[in-house]
């Protein structure tokens, strides 16, 4: 047997560079946002101050919705970005290096976006909210290879079917199953798996609304063995929903799932509560009504409403002993008024997710990382923020905890907020690695 | 009707072969001026996409005289026939998607054609824009098109169309894949784009054209000289439509994903419009022109600006009160006044003088209403 020598730098003896990123990478390093010099070991490790990194800026940008209904979101993702940067500025950067970040309206132009921010030569974009534009995006991503962090854009099926082998494409935000699952999981502890026999849904008629229905129904019917009654689809950004209300109430299901968001969730509610179908049903849970938070009033959270808060809410964990989660929700609100949601997190981390496995890269590398050494590197990756740990599984799709409770009004936020609030491991929500979310509930 | 004007009015000759020589020449160095200054080609080259979409509008509008306010139907039609070719069927050559994408949008052209062919004025605008809000409707509605989250254009979703296996030549020369895909693309569009110009010009030319001048000016005159009105219209509708479903397919080909909002919304039907007024409705290039200047005002302006609907709303305004004839079709009236003052500088004096006191009389009358406003007497 002969014994292998390394016969340069970058042959480490069977582990190509890429794999050996991997697996420092995958090594679950807790990294905490409390600014970027203090991210990866002790404060006193300052081996990316001799790192060969470029004075310049880095220059990064976020395609997130910042005007018209889906605005409610879009903003609340910008806020969360903004946050994020602000606090690794004020901490001295990513391995030295500020963030500039620059924000535009993700509307219907996407990949036009995402070309005209490369073209830019951002070192790193961040969004969108959209599934189809995520969707849409991917093939773009790994075409032109500047790493991007979806915000959002939670369809199931992308990386488990569409694009299982992206390279530079992310997700931040935890996939639908996992929010559907934690419905399912909800609506079986308020009610008990014996007293759902019906379920229904109104839902968005588009990918995500579609993706969060179908394994909604799979999850429940596995779980109670319920049968459907009626599922409708408005349009996103419908006028009104009073037909499928009327619906509901004709069928008088145990429980109604509800993926409906921003505007849509707001107008479901009045219309649910003008048209009595919180006396038809004894549940409604939905996964991110709580993304409406700071423009719902007292008498709608009014009823049997749950609601998920994705991978964040605000109270969870306990924010007392770290500063930098401590001090989130009245930052936010001195600076931007809201009450951070789900949403102000998708952004927070998508960036939080980015710069830790940037300075990861510094550390190992000793100099600046190439795109694909950042990607490598953002597989496996794990990291802190204010909602809790967060890891990049390596199928490119963040995992944190999912977050549902009850509906409630704080005088004192003069907002929406969560009561009993549920924490779902992310293990209980979503398949095992390597596993396809349907096969996965087909099993249960 | 005059003849159709290749770009501007009566130019010598020389001029106008130096002014064509001109254009083809900076169509031609796009991509090298977009890598030496701060121009975005793809944003140019969508503009002129949607240039030649709005060429084949300009074609009933200053021809025929009929507005349609439905346009993009074809656009979107084209686009969607490139992507359900590519989607559903894995076709990864980009001339048969594009040749599928022109087949949709005549078939589309030619039903919508036979039936506004009869109609006129608002009746023919609002027909053509409810046919293109039902495609639309229609489009959102299916499972078949993906609703609103639209088809790709790759073949498995994930492979770019070839081109003709030149994007792979460059490649194999040295070129990065997607940079040697948009720079074949481009020139097949800029090809494709000559060709049609070309095309659109023999057409206005021809008796063909001819009849259809007279058919703007008076159907009921050309009824009475033997144009068979209704059916010229119809053919004259359903090239209008081919324009749109060329440009469409390289649309498709371009963004590599097509949703229906941005290819089939009215709104854009009337941006196309916008598009060959801004540029010129009496001239041939014009609408490209126009074409390129809205689609770079509306994809960037984002960018740099917060109210940028605003800006395109103040363009729009700019271009109806001092150029209603177009950015191009302004051209030799703009290119005289200077001439004139350069040989008698004592015009730019006037000038000078007409907008100060036009200045001073505005100051004056917001003086006298604040006035009034506060003290209740002037």
């Amino acid at each position: 047997m002969t014994e292998r020598t390394p016969s340069s730098s970058n042959d480490t003896g069977g582990i190509d560079r890429r794999d050996a990123l991997k697996l420092v990478g995958g090594s679950t390093l807790a990294v905490a946002l409390a600014g970027c010099t203090a991210l990866i070991g002790d404060e006193s490790d300052d081996s990316t101050e001799d790192a060969d990194v470029p004075d310049e800026p880095i220059e990064a940008g976020l395609q997130t919705f910042t005007e018209g209904a889906p605005a409610v979101l879009g903003l609340q993702a910008q806020y969360g970005a903004e946050t994020a940067v602000r606090r690794i500025n004020d901490d001295g950067g990513v391995a030295g290096r500020e963030i500039d970040l620059d924000v535009v309206n993700e509307g219907d132009e996407h990949i036009q976006n995402y070309r005209r921010f490369v073209d830019e030569g951002k070192d790193v974009t961040f969004g969108p909210i959209s599934s189809g534009g995520h969707e849409a995006m991917v093939p773009e991503i790994e075409d032109r290879g500047v790493v991007n962090v979806a915000t959002d854009g939670t369809v199931t099926t992308l990386y488990e079917e569409s694009f299982p082998d992206a390279t530079y494409s992310f997700r931040f935000q935890n996939h639908d199953v996992m929010e559907a699952l934690a419905a399912v999981n909800q609506a079986v502890e308020v009610l008990g798996a014996d007293s759902i026999d019906t379920y229904a849904g109104i839902n968005p008629n588009y990918a995500f609304g579609q993706d969060e229905m179908a394994l909604f129904s799979s999850g429940i019917e596995k779980l109670t063995g319920a049968e459907e009654v009626y599922s409708g689809f408005p349009e996103l950004g419908a006028d009104d929903m009073s037909a499928h209300v009327t619906e509901v109430n004709g069928t008088e299901p145990d429980v109604v799932f509800s993926s409906c968001w921003g505007g849509d969730a707001t107008l479901l509610l009045e219309q649910a509560h003008a048209n009595g179908m919180f006396d038809s049903t004894d549940l409604l849970v939905g996964p991110v009504l709580y993304g409406s938070a700071n423009d719902l009033s007292a008498d709608l959270v009014d009823g049997p409403i749950y609601s998920g808060s994705r991978n964040f809410y605000w109270d969870e964990p306990g924010t007392d002993r770290w500063t930098p989660a401590a001090d989130l929700v009245s930052e936010v609100q001195s600076e931007y008024d809201v009450v951070p949601t789900a949403h102000f997190m998708s952004g927070y981390g998508a960036v939080t997710a980015w710069a830790t496995a940037a300075e990861k890269a510094v550390d190992i590398l000793g100099r600046w990382p190439e795109q694909d050494e950042i990607a490598a590197i953002l597989e496996g990756h794990g990291f802190f923020t204010p909602a809790g740990y967060h890891t990049i599984g390596a199928d490119h799709q963040g995992y944190s905890n999912a977050h549902f409770g009850e509906l409630g009004w704080s005088d004192e936020y003069d907002a929406a907020i969560l009561e009993n609030v549920n924490v779902f491991a992310p293990e209980d929500v979503s398949p095992p690695p390597g596993t396809v979310s349907g096969d996965w509930i087909d099993t249960w | 009707m005059s003849r159709a004007r290749l770009s501007t009015g009566n130019l010598p000759t020389v001029v106008r072969v130096v002014l064509v020589v001109l254009g083809l020449g900076v169509l031609l160095a796009v991509p090298d001026l977009a890598r030496v200054t701060p121009l975005s080609f793809a944003t140019i080259h969508k503009g002129l996409l949607f240039g030649l979409a709005a060429v084949g509008l300009n074609l009933l509008l200053r021809h025929t005289e009929l507005v349609s306010f439905g346009h993009v139907a074809f656009f979107g039609t084209g686009a969607y026939g490139a992507a359900v070719l590519a989607t559903y069927y894995e076709v990864s050559s980009g001339l048969v998607l594009l040749a599928g994408a022109v087949l949709a949008a005549t078939a589309v052209a030619l039903v919508v054609g036979y039936l506004v062919a009869g109609h006129l004025d608002i009746y023919f605008a609002l027909l053509t824009l409810a046919f293109n809000q039902v495609l639309f409707a229609f489009v959102v509605q299916s499972s078949f098109f993906n609703s609103t989250d639209g088809l790709s254009v790759r073949a498995g979703g994930v492979d770019r169309p070839s081109l003709l296996g030149l994007d792979q030549l460059l490649v194999s020369a040295g070129l990065d894949p997607v940079q040697a895909y948009n720079y074949v693309l481009y020139y097949l569009t800029v090809a494709i784009l000559v060709v049609m110009v070309l095309v659109t010009w023999k057409l206005v030319n021809s008796p063909f054209g001819r009849a259809l001048d007279a058919i703007g000016q008076d159907r009921t005159r050309a009824r009475f000289i033997g144009i068979p009105v209704e059916r010229y219209v119809w053919i004259a509708f359903t090239i209008s439509g081919i324009y749109g479903g060329i440009a469409g397919g390289l649309f498709a080909l371009l963004q590599l994903h097509v949703r229906p909002e941005p290819v089939l919304f009215a709104f854009v039907s009337g941006e196309i419009l916008f598009m060959a007024i801004l540029g010129g409705v009496g001239t041939l290039v014009g609408p490209v022109v126009g074409g390129v200047i809205l689609v770079y005002l509306l994809d960037l302006a984002r960018f740099y600006v917060t109210y940028y609907h605003a800006l395109t709303g103040i363009v729009l305004l700019a271009v109806v009160y001092f150029l209603p004839e177009g950015v191009l079709g302004s051209l030799p009236a703009l290119g005289a006044a200077i001439d004139r003052r350069r040989r008698d500088p004592g015009l730019v004096r006037n000038d000078v003088e007409a907008v100060v006191s036009s200045v001073r009389r505005g100051v004056h009358r917001a003086v006298t209403t604040v006035r009034i406003l506060v003290f209740g007497v002037n």
